[in-house]
């Protein structure tokens, strides 16, 4: 009698142990990551390569592992040096290793990011004395808008606020790049910003923008002049580096607590949000945290 | 039943040497196991303690120490695994756990723990040997001098901790001689029946060392004072004979020495080359290889050599109380 039990005990503790995702080895292939590793704000590459055969037990830290040569700390849990680049921490300025999943920063470490394949991983070494905490970059573009963020597809809304004629190019450029958009977000939805400063700034998660790169993690700011706003770029202090002026677009991303990140398309004039617009594309995006353009030139954020 | 970590005189050059020479001996093997991460050298270690308890008679104890650490070693080995996910090689996942998080059973995990439980296996061998070969007593001695009450302390723990467990044997045989019909004792009456004949054993031994004069502070002990020929009064004719050294004593400190020399030369010149992860790395340089195997050969320094002409002559009849290693 003991035997069919027992064999019933143990067939069940399998299938429990089946449905709680355990299983031998690896663990499937689940496919490929984009790993970029970059120093100061993505100004200086280190990295860039496609890691392939992702398992599902596979996390940022292991892909990171399994791509250069990677020191830790506190148990694992901290990368402390990339390529023997390492953590150094001074009087006036603290440098570590941060990094980005989609675009978005993560909440935690990367020995608990688990992959499910797709992702766009980026590694950054920076001075975060001005910006500890920058929750979401525009670098991974088109991502989180195209495959989501902490493993979830998010719906993507346009939010037109006075943009005109660059409301319909944001939906163009973000179709173009395979970006579903939802006609009616609903909440949850990752949403894209697009109008002057003046309106966008009525909505909460932009309006932390003006509070500094402290709250926002956006090196820029916008200061009143004349009944409009102009652009101010902010250096790695989140000092004032350099004026825009009013025809100055921006494009960037922040995240409202845990809600989802949410990117501006916006400028002092409607010219400057047209500018801002042109920006939505890899070359113009692509390991950038945010970017200003004034029609003539490019500037990634922050300024050095 | 006597432990196998108990001390045990033997005329064998490890428990004829003096304490200091066999605590550097021991002393620098277990520098070496803290010393070293890569598990060559740990085995080295691991091998050399296990040779000198053998060579030294303390076979018994080297034994149930293997048993032991073995034993913490895989436990060790079990913890690691399922507390550490790091490592690039899964063999196993175990889902998300309340505490841990994601768990994954990595080989490099795995690697990690059966190192760390090697170097546990290893330092409990080596105290193994060292508690069954060095006379505890004449450390205390030695110790006297530099921690006068720490040694009195010492000495009066390892004699009552030994006389309480035989209390308890005792007490244990006299319940179950009441016979199968008694009612079971249970182990919290035996446990306060040991702590209150424990407290009274305690005062005796209290009111013994007042009455040697053990009370008394340094200036009132003079030889006069009226205290026994053994009481504290005189030292150092009492404690002579830890002072005496062995022949066996260069041996050891030789030994030692050589071994600790090997050890830091071999550090510096980088043969503790391992690395855990993300992927297991064992350092199998030749100066690895080379501090393993010096380490491993001085295993056999306790080993008693036989004099040639022993071996044509009649054993010669001791007609001394000194044993047979010690230079008077």
């Amino acid at each position: 009698l003991r035997g069919p039990r027992t064999a019933v005990a143990i067939a069940l503790l399998l299938t429990a142990l089946a449905a709680a995702g355990c299983g031998l080895g690896p663990g499937s292939e689940v496919g490929d990551v984009d790993l970029t590793v970059t120093r100061d704000y993505g100004t200086v590459p280190m990295l860039h390569r496609q890691v392939d055969g992702v398992t599902e037990s596979d996390t940022v830290m292991r892909a990171l592992e399994r791509s250069t040569d990677v020191s830790t700390r506190y148990g694992g849990g901290f990368v402390q040096s990339i390529d023997g680049l390492e953590a150094e921490e001074a009087v006036d300025r603290s440098l570590d290793w941060f990094f980005f999943v989609n675009g978005v920063e993560s909440t935690v470490g990367a020995a608990d990011y688990p992959l499910h394949g797709g992702e766009s991983i980026w590694w950054d070494y920076r001075d975060w004395t001005a910006a500890m905490r920058v929750p979401a970059v525009v670098g991974a573009w088109p991502q989180p808008l195209l495959g989501g963020y902490e493993g979830k597809v998010h719906p993507v809304g346009v939010e037109c606020m006075g943009g005109g004629a660059a409301c319909a190019e944001v939906d163009e450029r973000l179709e173009d790049a395979g970006v579903k958009l939802a006609s009616r977000p609903p909440d949850g939805s990752i949403r894209v910003l697009v109008g002057p400063w003046s309106r966008v700034r009525t909505d909460p998660a932009a309006s932390q923008i003006e509070r500094g790169p402290q709250t926002s993690g956006v090196f820029a700011d916008f200061r009143p002049s004349a009944g409009a706003y102009r652009l101010v770029g902010l250096d790695e202090g989140g000092d004032e580096a350099v004026e825009l002026g009013p025809d100055a677009g921006l494009v960037a991303a922040t995240r409202r607590f845990e809600d989802p990140p949410v990117w501006v398309v916006t400028g002092g004039t409607e010219a400057a949000v047209r500018a801002a617009a042109q920006l939505l594309n890899t070359a113009s995006l692509r390991d950038h945290y945010a970017v200003v353009a004034d029609g003539k030139r490019e500037t990634a954020l922050p300024v050095r | 039943m006597r432990s196998p970590f108990a001390y045990t005189p033997r005329s064998r050059p490890l428990q004829l040497a003096s304490p200091s020479a066999a605590v550097v001996y021991l002393g620098a093997l277990v520098a070496v196991a803290f010393l070293y991460s890569n598990p060559i050298v740990l085995l080295g270690v691991g091998v050399a303690v296990v040779l000198a308890g053998r060579a030294a008679g303390a076979w018994s104890a080297v034994r149930a120490a293997l048993w032991m650490g073995l034993t913490l070693a895989l436990l060790i080995v079990v913890v690691n695994a399922l507390v550490v996910s790091r490592g690039t090689t899964v063999w196993a996942r175990l889902g998300d756990w309340p505490i841990f998080g994601q768990v994954d059973i990595t080989a490099e995990a795995v690697a990690a723990g059966a190192v760390l439980g090697l170097r546990a296996a290893v330092v409990m061998v080596a105290f193994a040997v060292y508690s069954a070969c060095v006379d505890p007593d004449r450390v205390l001695r030695a110790l006297r001098p530099l921690a006068g009450r720490s040694a009195l302390t010492a000495t009066l723990v390892s004699r009552l901790v030994p006389v309480a467990a035989a209390d308890a044997s005792r007490l244990r045989d006299a319940a179950r001689l009441r016979g199968p019909g008694a009612a079971p004792v249970g182990k919290a009456p035996l446990a306060r029946r040991l702590l209150a004949g424990s407290l009274d054993r305690a005062v005796d031994v209290a009111a013994t060392l007042e009455l040697r004069g053990y009370s008394l502070r340094q200036e009132h002990q003079r030889p006069s004072a009226g205290a026994t020929r053994s009481g504290p009064e005189r030292p150092e004719k009492r404690f002579t004979s830890a002072k005496r050294r062995s022949r066996y004593d260069c041996r050891f400190y030789a030994t030692g020495a050589i071994v600790l020399a090997v050890a830091i030369a071999g550090k510096a010149l980088g043969a503790d080359s391992f690395s855990e992860y993300p992927t297991t790395e064992i350092g199998s340089a030749a100066t690895t290889l080379a501090v393993a195997a010096v380490v491993a050969l001085s295993g056999l320094a306790p080993l008693r050599r036989v004099p040639r002409r022993a071996i044509a002559r009649p054993p010669r009849t001791a007609s001394t109380s000194t044993p047979a290693g010690w230079i008077s």
